[in-house]
């Protein structure tokens, strides 16, 4: 058999390295391993893609879209009275 | 006439209201309390304004003013986090459970994501304690990268990460209940 010296992620690591991957905060070559795992292993693409949809749901129903208009006045009063 | 650095402080900062707003009130849960936060937030950032170094991440130096304001201001309020163990929470919790409760399409998956009410969405935020809360809402909802967010709160990479991790999937845990609560998930298998 030959042998190769690429390691392969099993699906327990990509479980460990999801929520690192989503944030942006792994390195290239992590990156290129998880991404290899997800083009053959559908279980894990599924819920890597649910987290990612998660992500944005929160970040779209969380976010306030308004603030108090009085924050801007009390803004140019803050930087004119002082 | 405003002078030029009055001038510069205001067109920096204006950009961020609405962010360092939305955080107040998820932090705080009321909006009276959440505009007092983001004022005294201005008046310090103001007064610290010298200290800032230009060219330097003005958004996270304002969040990090935000952050020390709230934590001085709710000192008292802000308990311990509960002794409550965070370790058996599983990570895709919430795809488990749609997985096993219904068979679901995987687009079905998704759709009961969209269909959460962004009421729904805010109070399970608003339930997490609140060293979760303020990681979680720093990353997801406002954008900020780790390292970011280690400078924002003042706490070391790793402890970011645990809060984080454990924040979300608490946050999982909760959706979870309100969708069963909604009648969202109607045939839960035990
Ligand atoms: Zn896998």
């Amino acid at each position: 058999m030959k042998k190769t010296n690429q390691k392969k992620y099993d699906c327990a690591e990509i479980e460990k390295r999801v929520q690192a991957y989503l944030d942006n905060h792994l390195s290239d070559e992590e990156i290129l391993m998880i991404e290899d795992h997800l083009s053959y292993c559908l279980p894990c693409d599924k819920k890597v893609e649910f987290e990612q949809k998660l992500k944005e749901i929160i970040k779209l129903k969380a976010a306030e879209k308004e603030y108090p208009k009085a924050l801007e006045d009390e803004l140019k009063k803050i930087i004119r009275n002082r | 006439m405003p002078t030029a650095r009055q001038q510069e402080f205001e067109s920096l900062i204006a950009p961020h209201l609405s962010s360092l707003y939305s955080t107040a009130l998820r932090m705080t849960h009321n909006q009276n309390d959440a505009e007092d936060l983001v004022q005294d937030t201005l008046y310090k950032a103001f007064r610290a304004f010298d200290q800032y170094q230009k060219n330097t991440n003005f958004r996270a130096w304002a969040f990090r003013i935000l952050v020390n304001t709230y934590i001085t201001a709710y000192r008292k309020a802000i308990r311990q986090p509960q002794k409550v163990s965070y370790d058996d929470l599983e990570e895709f919790y919430l795809y488990k459970k749609l997985d096993e409760s219904i068979s679901l399409q995987e687009t079905a998956k998704e759709d009961f994501l969209e269909n959460f009410f962004e009421d729904d969405v805010k109070d399970a935020l608003e339930n997490l304690p609140y060293q979760f809360r303020l990681v979680v809402l720093l990353c997801d909802v406002e954008g900020f990268s780790y390292n970011e967010i280690a400078n924002i709160i003042n706490t070391p990479l790793g402890t970011v990460m645990s809060r984080l991790y454990r924040g979300r999937k608490l946050l999982q845990r909760y959706l979870w209940s309100y969708a069963k609560k909604r009648g969202y998930v109607l045939n839960e298998k035990n």
